[in-house]
């Protein structure tokens, strides 16, 4: 009997094993890049953030004066400002275009379904920089193909990357175009995983397309579109090389967003620790809205 | 016993001396790999490796492993790799890298037996980029830079200016009347003057229009000064009256293509802008002539330079390299090869065309104040290099007006 008791110990030992520490194991490696790579750097970033440092200045440590300057900092809330009105209209977009395109394409009766998913998809693909070159010789003033052609044919041109509200537009909308493939294949596996009797039952119940989408197609989506929102908020609070190579920032303030700011702040004024402040802030909104919107899916899964 | 003890202690002491001979030897030649960073306006790096080749033929244990970075990476490239205490052997730096790295470059002093016959072979203006606060040499000049003016000749002729003559007394004002002539006689030229998006090239509208960066003893940085202001005044107004295309300081329009593309009949850039232009200009005659006058005639100095860091591995066979490179030899045929002004007094550079460009650009750097180096060397000029810029800009939104933009550059530079 005793035996028995000792040999059960023993397996659920293995057993607990198998259960709990192989995970961890294969985990492991995963969680040491992430440790050294995001975690580690993130830690020294919080502390850079309450400190005096450059490269070739000695550091100390200055408790909250940093986070005191940036509230007296006018060019940080213009980004900053920037950025929000930004991160709202990509992400809006995004949404709309991607769920649009993802309807299309989804289950449709369209000839080359396939192909102009991989169309769409493309963009996604290209580096940001190159995206943004190109886009800069579509768009340009003196040298832009989209110019080129509105003096050609006697209009006057427009100043897409020249006039400030124009060439936020137009970082937006590029930004949309080089983005909405990626979203678009998570809304077309989540309008796939909906069961199809659940549309047949609602054309039998005299239902319209719209009520189908409103009332079937929306709710069953709705984890997926929250998945959508999460990254394309987190992706839009990160963008640069795309600004930066379209605009430059420009015109003025007009396009410079929080990660153009440090950078700048960083690498040419060699104030490391303001740009960490800077990072926090941003570190901290971002996590904010993704901390908000994991709440609503928990909220939603609960209700599901 | 006593001839065996002897005779073992002698073959003892024989192989140790070889041993020790032969270790030497081995220190001598080992193998050393030098890592070197460059970035490139047209092909420099190719012209430094061929430079080089004859030093790496007497040298045959010394290869280079070169790395070359686009400019605008390559500072923040830099800074990192000093930081994490991973610094090239030998890096390409500008005037501007000079200011912001300093502290952390190898003074080339201590290497080299007579450090003072060594900068007199350079021009006292690249020497005194290139010397710290101590007097010590952080970096051989390479190639000396200026800024100056670039025009479409075939423009000018057909609107009747022989802009090379009227170029030797023209003052701002008549220039601007000039222009507008060449505009009207060239129906697909829409501008006067394309200026890079740099407030280094900027700083030459600045210095000719009497203004400064900074006070009379050179103790802070001031822009709040008449020359200054009209300079930016100037610069407003004639992006107001369409002389000046927009799309290049509120765009992202690279003023070199604007000019290459005959839209712009004069640009003020850099001395490196020749070697561009002989390469991709072949339907219309250019040229480099005299900045017109505004209180002064005026270029910017800069240059190019070569320097190792206090951390790097190689030192000893970096500044070896760097010496060789420097040579009245290795520097003309690398400014002959990449078309570009030496640094060097004693340089004879046999450019294969642009004799007269050069010329010119040396003209206008001859009659420069030497205070306008003594600027662009000061850190605090440098890190609100950006802010300057994005200042300048906003004049030309209307945002603020050119006193204003000024002062919040001075008081941005306060803060360093």
């Amino acid at each position: 009997m005793t035996k028995k008791v000792k040999f059960m110990k023993k397996k659920s030992q293995n057993g607990n094993f198998h259960q709990t520490l192989a995970p961890i194991l294969f985990l492991l490696p995963n969680l040491l890049i992430f440790g050294i790579f995001i975690i580690i750097p993130a830690f020294q970033g919080l502390r850079m953030s309450f400190m005096q440092w450059g490269v070739f200045t000695a550091k100390e440590f200055i408790g909250l004066e940093n986070f005191k300057n940036l509230l007296s900092d006018e060019v940080f809330w213009i980004t900053f400002k920037n950025t929000l009105v930004y991160s709202f209209c990509t992400v809006a977009c995004l949404l709309v275009s991607s769920l649009f395109l993802a309807l299309l394409l989804s289950r449709s009766k369209i000839k080359g379904e396939k192909a102009f998913r991989a169309t769409f998809y493309i963009p996604a693909l290209l580096s940001l920089i190159s995206v943004g070159i190109a886009w800069r010789f579509i768009l340009g003033d003196e040298m832009g193909i989209i110019n080129y052609v509105l003096r050609a044919t006697g209009n006057n041109p427009v100043g897409w990357l020249t006039d400030g509200t124009i060439a936020m537009l137009s970082v937006i909308l590029v930004t949309v175009w080089a983005q909405s493939g990626y979203y678009m294949i998570m809304f077309i596996a989540g309008l796939q995983a909906i069961p199809i009797e659940l549309y047949e039952a609602a054309t039998i119940d005299g239902a319209s397309a719209i009520q189908s989408f409103r009332k079937i197609t929306i709710p069953m989506l709705k984890s997926t579109i929250l998945v959508v929102l999460v990254l394309a908020t987190i992706q839009s609070f990160k963008a640069y090389e795309l600004i930066v190579t379209m605009t430059k920032g420009g015109p003025g303030y007009a396009t410079k967003f929080v990660v153009q700011q440090v950078y700048q702040v960083a690498f040419i004024e060699d104030r490391f620790g303001y740009a960490s402040s800077m990072s926090m802030v941003l570190m901290a909104v971002i996590a904010i809205f993704t901390l908000i919107q994991f709440k609503l899916t928990g909220k939603e899964e609960s209700v599901e | 016993m006593k001839k065996l003890s002897l005779l073992m202690i002698s073959i003892l002491l024989c192989t140790s001396v070889l041993f020790a001979q032969g270790a030497n030897e081995a220190a001598a030649d080992e193998d050393v790999t030098l890592s070197v960073m460059w970035f490139n306006d047209a092909n420099e790096s190719d012209v430094f490796l061929e430079a080089i080749e004859g030093y790496l033929a007497e040298n045959p244990n010394v290869t280079v492993d070169m790395q070359v970075v686009a400019f605008q990476e390559y500072e923040q490239k830099l800074k990192l790799m000093i930081s994490g205490g991973n610094p090239p052997d030998v890096a390409r730096v500008t005037n501007n890298h000079l200011s912001s790295l300093g502290t952390s470059l190898e003074p080339i002093d201590s290497y080299v037996d007579d450090i003072d016959s060594v900068k007199s072979e350079f021009m006292p203006g690249s020497i005194a980029f290139a010397e710290n606060s101590a007097g010590e040499l952080l970096a051989y000049p390479t190639e000396a830079t200026a800024n100056g003016m670039l025009v479409n000749i075939d423009a000018w002729t057909k609107a009747g200016i022989d802009v090379k003559e009227l170029c030797k007394t023209w003052t701002w004002d008549e220039w601007e009347e000039a222009v507008k002539k060449v505009i009207a006689a060239n129906p697909n030229m829409k501008y006067g003057l394309a200026l890079d998006f740099s407030p280094h090239r900027f700083s030459t509208i600045i210095y000719e229009h009497g203004g400064s960066m900074m006070n009379a003893d050179q103790s802070e940085v001031d822009f709040h000064n008449d020359g200054t202001i009209a300079a930016i005044e100037r610069f407003d107004r004639l992006h107001k009256e369409g002389l000046v295309p927009s799309s290049v300081w509120l765009g992202s329009e690279n003023p070199a293509e604007l000019f290459q593309a005959g839209l712009v009949a004069c640009h003020i850039g850099g001395s490196w802008n020749i070697n561009t232009y002989n390469k991709n200009i072949s339907d219309f005659e250019w040229g480099v002539v005299n900045t017109p006058i505004g209180e002064i005639r005026s270029s910017v100095p800069g240059g190019k330079f070569i320097a190792s860091f206090k951390d790097s591995k190689n030192k000893e066979a970096a500044m070896d390299l760097m010496a060789a490179f420097s040579t009245k030899e290795g520097n003309e045929k690398y400014c002959a090869d990449t078309f570009n002004l030496s640094a060097r007094v004693d340089a004879d550079v046999p450019y294969a065309s642009n004799k007269d460009d050069f010329d010119t650009f040396a003209e206008d750097l001859k009659v420069t104040p030497a205070f306008t180096a003594t600027e662009w060397k000061n850190s605090a000029v440098n890190k609100v290099y950006s802010y300057i810029r994005e200042q300048i800009v906003q004049v030309l939104l209307d945002n603020i007006s050119a006193e204003e933009a000024t002062l919040n550059i001075n008081k941005e530079a306060a803060k360093y």
